[in-house]
């Protein structure tokens, strides 16, 4: 199985980004005003938490607006990558996987590379911030050497939730209302200080290592502790293996289910 | 030699599966044991071997199981039991209607089928001239695909199939919708692939006339058994017969 990945790994890379252009053109139907929608999100979630929380949580903060920014666009890449994979397989695709044996990881890769590339957009955003506080632009190289490990793990948590989609009609409701309990338990817009049982529940939460990394290096210029360089390329090392594993096992199945 | 070696494979599928689908549900049945476990059998140790250069045509009635047999050889299910050995490269069509991505142009589709049948990017683009020919679209490049009729669709993507340099190509109901012509010019495509690239062919269809006309040998099958296999126009007469 691991061989078999390997070898196909450049068609899988192929597919997907001819399947990523495709889905990308269907969503703007040529027009690029649709970038402007990718930013709306980031930004109205910024500023109305902001508003909020800018005088009590963030008080302590260092930075509260870069702080607050990074956790929400760094959130946002995960949540809209496997909202959208709970969905994708079942939705556009089953004719063509009851027809043609493709590469079905390219399936779910598309669906990365779209969110990564509107990602993109909203880290532009962010260098705009990070101008604006007077935060070295360096930070921005360390960010995606973060974004590697952090694109596979969300890589293979998503290989994992498509296909279980397939073979749990509800899953794509779980995983809506999962999402948004891990949205309230990660340390977005506030910190975790000294709060033993969230700092317990966070040590599970991949979410937590990338970001606290993120935040570290790129805002303030600082190398993460040892425990979290580890658990990031923990997680995503895990998840990738434990999502190929998934797919893999599931994927002849699912071809009979949809 | 060979192309496709199909040996003693069988197939059951779970009716009454699909329903239930919820955690929920899944989780009220593995616990009560009480689920549905209906079984019908697709496909009873079935065998078949195609060769190189050879046109083979599989009949046989809705649901006796044809298409499940092209979806095993083609590797998009597993059988049960049985082996399927495979020497080159499949492209398959199996009730494909509706493939395509109707909010995109002609052009795009043929880029992203393309890739999906395992073209190179460098390899559509060489291709894309003979394809839009051969398609007779030549006017619609630029055309949504959900302004084309189900005839042009099925123009398009036996265009872009044959095309994708096959060596073995399953064709499940491709010629229903098309017109005579564009069926007899496809057939004529198909002997020339054989012939010159000793492409094999599977021709699942419903019309017994191409069947005979094109078909070196056919394969009836009826509740999952091969119930006659040899030369096409006496299966296909038996068929007629005892239908």
């Amino acid at each position: 199985m691991w061989k078999n990945f390997l070898v196909n790994l450049k068609d899988i890379f192929r597919l997907g980004f001819q399947l990523a252009k495709a889905e990308f053109k269907l969503r703007n139907e040529g027009s690029y005003l649709g970038i402007f929608w990718y930013l709306l999100n980031p930004i109205l979630m910024f500023a109305s938490l902001f508003f909020i929380f800018s005088d009590r949580l963030g008080n302590h903060i260092e930075k509260y607006p870069l702080f607050l920014l990074l956790g929400i666009i760094m959130f946002n890449v995960f949540q809209s990558t496997t909202l959208e994979a709970t969905s994708s397989i079942i939705k556009g695709y089953q004719h063509l996987i009851k027809s043609i044996n493709f590469p079905r990881e390219s399936l779910v890769l598309s669906i990365v590379l779209k969110n990564i590339f509107s990602h993109s957009f909203e880290l532009l955003l962010f260098c705009v911030a990070l101008i604006y506080f007077h935060v070295s632009l360096l930070g921005i190289f360390y960010y995606v050497l973060i974004f590697i490990p952090f694109a596979i793990f969300i890589f293979g948590f998503s290989l994992a939730i498509s296909v279980l989609t397939v073979f749990f009609v509800d899953m794509d409701n779980i995983w809506i209302f999962a999402v948004r309990i891990i949205w309230l338990g990660t340390p977005i817009f506030y910190a975790i200080e000294n709060q033993t049982r969230l700092f317990v529940f966070n040590l599970f939460n991949p979410l937590y290592y990338f970001i606290t990394m993120a935040r570290d290096l790129v805002i303030y210029n600082r190398i993460p502790e040892t425990y979290i360089i580890f658990g990031a390329l923990g997680f995503s090392l895990f998840f990738l293996i434990f999502g190929l594993f998934v797919f893999n096992k599931l994927k002849l199945k699912m071809a009979e289910l949809i | 030699m060979s192309r496709i070696t199909v040996k003693n494979i069988s197939k059951k599928f779970r009716i009454g599966f699909m329903k239930n689908q919820s955690i929920l549900n899944r989780l009220l049945i593995a616990l009560s044991s009480r689920g549905q476990k209906k079984e019908i059998i697709v496909l009873n140790d079935v065998s078949i071997a195609i060769n190189k250069g050879e046109t083979v045509g599989i009949i046989g009635e809705n649901g006796s199981g044809k298409s499940t047999l092209l979806r095993i050889i083609a590797g998009i299910y597993k059988a049960d039991k049985g082996d399927v050995f495979i020497n080159g490269k499949i492209i398959s069509l199996i009730n494909l209607g509706v493939g395509l991505k109707e909010r995109l142009t002609m052009k795009d589709n043929i880029f992203l089928m393309g890739s999906l049948l395992g073209m190179s990017n460098k390899n559509i683009i060489e291709k894309f001239d003979d394809i839009v020919l051969f398609s007779e679209l030549e006017d619609f490049v630029d055309t949504k695909v959900y302004q084309f009729s189900a005839g042009m669709i099925q123009r398009l993507i036996f265009s872009i199939a044959i095309n994708a340099n096959p060596d073995i190509l399953l064709l499940d109901e491709v010629f229903e919708v098309g017109d005579e012509n564009f069926r007899e010019k496809s057939a004529k495509k198909i002997k020339d692939l054989v012939n010159t690239k000793n492409v094999a062919v599977i021709l699942v269809s419903h019309e017994l006339e191409m069947i005979e006309k094109y078909c070196d040998r056919a394969i009836l099958i009826k509740k999952g058994k091969i119930q006659k296999e040899g030369n096409s126009k006496e299966v296909v007469e038996f068929y007629r017969l005892n239908r």
